[in-house]
Formats: structure tokens, sequence, C-alpha cells
């Protein structure tokens, strides 16, 4: 019963509806700078090469009219979504939509591997239900009703960004036939090399430099998992840690995995937004009336002055 | 407060534990191809300090007489370097697969000169003791004159 629980921690709502928000908007955001020639593979699927997944389902080959389709289905479905009203209907057609959208894009013999996080966060937002007192659109920014429906999509979210580093780990121990020689390896030189841009080309000159850096990279990979269970201000610094490692990452290779980075939110208290604000609201609403009040006094005493 | 009831969070939970196995089984033996549950591959690999690093580029002679890199990206020809690299092989079998490049790039610059001979060339540096030594090599792998 404590693992079903660890899997369903309560969670107020208010995180649910900031995520669907903030993710939705990410994903128009996504087909226009990330996955973005979907559309182009529809007009030329010359290079097509279906995954896995688009067999499994015979998803038809993009074309022209199928690809439209999707991306204005997918731009609606999107913006309701982020209205969080009828979050849960446009949720479900995102979700797919999008996972369709991702695996054309990933159709032409290259995968990347920062979408796992995104696509999972959009599987699993429209399984929760609004509180009891069904509160949506605004409302739902500050809905502090906790429930373990919310707890269960967080959970997953976290889950999947988390293997995105672990398991990207034991990705390079598999493919040196688990064994730890990638730390030590020219890969970041070889990654310069291809991807040329001065910060990178500096580096070249000072190869220990990229080894320390490789070492804290699949140091910190390992020990990803632990973030799940910390809490408070030692969980931010875990999230700041991988934060710093992609800005690392962007600098030197231009790879800057927002997908994934994006859906640290998930650890975020975003409930606490709302009742920050009219917090410092109420406190600036006292403090005036202290003032007003304060000059009031000073009148009267002037005035009998 | 609303929890879920007994049926609800057991499916969850299921779902949930098997999520994390399809991960696992990917990382462990699956490819690419189970995207979203293949292996977190990208830069996985371990260079070796002697290696030789190939990097894959288009070169075209335009009909203003001009030889120019061409911009492997969607903006430039549509395609990405990532595709042409992963199918390379093909291209050599089969060198019309270059004409989607010439292609591409007409279409989205239809003002620019065209493109009348594409070459898919390998640049190779060799990497010594962990470092570059000098400049790299070029090899032609295929070569495609642009059909109108």
């Amino acid at each position: 019963m404590r693992l079903a629980n660890w899997f369903t921690p309560m969670i107020a709502l208010a995180r649910i509806a900031w995520l669907r928000t903030i993710l939705y908007l990410f994903v128009i955001l996504d087909m226009h700078a990330f996955v973005r020639d979907t559309r182009d593979k529809g007009e030329h699927p010359g290079l097509y090469q279906p995954l896995l997944l688009a067999r499994l389902l015979d998803l038809p080959k993009p074309s022209v009219a199928n690809t439209t389709v999707l991306y204005v289905v997918l731009i609606v479905a999107c913006l309701i979504g982020a209205t969080n009203y009828f979050p849960r209907v446009a949720g479900w057609i995102v979700a797919p939509a999008f996972t369709w959208w991702v695996l054309i894009g990933m159709s032409d013999g290259k995968v990347d591997h920062d979408h796992l996080a995104l696509v999972i966060a959009l599987w699993v937002l429209p399984t929760v239900k609004a509180g009891r007192r069904g509160r949506r659109g605004l409302a739902s920014y500050g809905d502090q009703t906790r429930s373990e429906a919310a707890g269960w999509a967080i959970r997953c979210v976290q889950i999947s960004v988390i293997a995105t580093y672990f398991l990207s780990a034991v990705a390079k121990l598999r493919s040196a036939g688990w064994a730890l020689s990638w730390p030590g390896s020219a890969v970041l030189t070889w990654a310069i090399v291809r991807r040329p841009h001065p910060v990178g080309e500096w580096l070249l000159h000072y190869p220990w430099v990229l080894h320390v850096m490789q070492w804290v990279g699949i140091i910190g990979e390992f020990c990803s998992p632990v973030i799940l269970w910390l809490k408070g201000r030692w969980q931010l610094f875990g999230a700041l840690f991988f934060i710093g490692f992609h800005a690392a990452n962007t600098a030197i290779l231009l790879i800057h995995f927002l997908p994934t980075v994006v859906c640290w939110l998930a650890f975020a208290p975003l409930e606490r937004v709302v009742p920050w604000f009219r917090q410092r609201r109420s406190d600036r609403d006292a403090r005036e009336a202290e003032d007003q009040a304060e000059h009031g006094r000073q009148a009267e005493q002037q005035a009998g002055a | 407060m609303v929890r879920v009831g007994r049926i609800g969070k057991g499916l969850r939970v299921l779902v949930a534990v098997a999520g994390v196995g399809l991960l696992i089984n990917g990382s462990v033996r699956a490819s690419d191809d189970a995207w979203p549950f293949g292996p977190m591959s990208q830069y996985a690999m371990s260079v070796p300090d002697d290696a030789k690093i190939d990097y894959t580029r288009v070169s075209a002679v335009t009909d203003a007489g001009t030889t120019v890199d061409v911009p492997l990206n969607i903006e430039g020809a549509g395609v990405a370097r990532a595709e042409i690299e992963a199918r390379a092989g093909e291209i050599v079998k089969n060198p019309s697969l270059l004409q989607q490049v010439a292609d591409g790039w007409a279409r989205k610059h239809p003002d620019q000169p065209k493109y009348v001979k594409l070459e898919l060339i390998r640049d190779t540096t060799q990497l010594v003791k962990g470092r570059v030594e000098g400049p790299p090599t070029s090899q032609v792998l295929a070569t495609w004159e642009v059909r109108r």
C-alpha cells in the first residue's frame, strides 16, 4: 500500500492547471521550433522510415493532407487545453495527435531523446478530473483541492524526466559492452568536431576539461533518481544541477533539450503561485490602509496644533 | 481532498510500473525504433582516442558556376544533416535520393542560383591521443547530376 501511495501522492489540482497551460503552449512552440519538419515530410515522404509504433498502429504515410489536418487539430486543441476550459477533451486529442506528430518528425533515421517526458505528460494530464466543486478556467489556477489523481500524473512526469537522465547513463554503459569507458573517452571531442562552434572549438585545446565534464555528467545521471525522494530546497538544488547541465550542453554543442527542461516544472510547487500573489496583494492593501490611517492621524494632529 | 478508488489506484500503479518496465526493456535491449521507449543513446558511445571522426556534407555546383556547401537544415534545403548521415549508405547505392536536396533548395529559395550537380562528401578528422591532428581529409561518396 505504501508503494501504491508513492505513485499517487496528494497534490493540489492547481499544479495540473498550470502545467496544462504551460505544456500545451509549449507544444505549439515545439511544433514550430523543434519538431518542425513534420509538414515538410508530408510534402516529401521520400526518406520516410516508419518507427515501430507507426508500424504497429499501421499509421498512414505522411501526406500534405494528413499532416496539415494534424497541424490544425493540434493548434486548436492546444489553445483550448491551455485555457483549462474543457482541458480533458482537448488533452485526449493533443496526446495522440502530438505523439503522431513527433513520430513522423523522427521517422527519418534519426531519433532524438528529449521528448519522452513531454509526450508522457500529455498522456497523463487528461486523466485528472476537476475537483468536486469543478473549478474550471481561471479558477483552476488557484484550486488547492489535493488529489491523488493529480499526484499520479505529476509523479509520472517526474519519473519520465528522471528516466531521461538515468537511462542515458545506462545507454552509455551498454554501448561500451556494459563497461565504464564513456567518461574517459573522446566523445565530447567527437561531438564538437561534428558541431563546430566557438566555445566548443576553444575547449578542444583542453581535453582534460572535457573529461571532467563527462565524469560530472555521467555521475549526475546515475544519481538522478535520488531527486525523486529529495524534498524542498534539496530537490531544487538537484533540479538546478540538471538545468545547469543543459546550459553547459547548449553552450558547447547547441543541444538544449528544452522539451525535457520544461517538464522539470512538474517538481515545482506551482500551486503556491496564486496564494503567494494573494498574500502579497493583501499585505500591500493592509500596508496602504495603515499608511492612510497614519496619514489621517497626522492630519488630525496638525489640525489640532 | 480527492482520493481515487481502489480500482483507479490499482490501474494507475499498474500503468506506471508497466511504463517503467517498457523503458528499462528499451534501454537494455531495444533500439531507437522503439521510440518513445527506446534507449537514450544520443552521444552514448565511447569514442577511442585514435578515432577517425566523419562529418558528412553535401556540396553543390550551381547554375551560376559557383561551388557551395548545401545548408543541411529545414530552412536551407529542407532536409537535416542527420537525415543525410543516417541514409548515407543508401544514397551511395542510389544517388538519385540527392534529387530531393536540389528540389528542396529550389522550392525554398526560388530566387537563388539552382543546384546543377551535387556531391555527397565525407570529411574525416583524425584523433591522436584524444586530440585533433591536422585538418580533415575529404572523400566524394556519391555524385548526382540534378534533373530539371
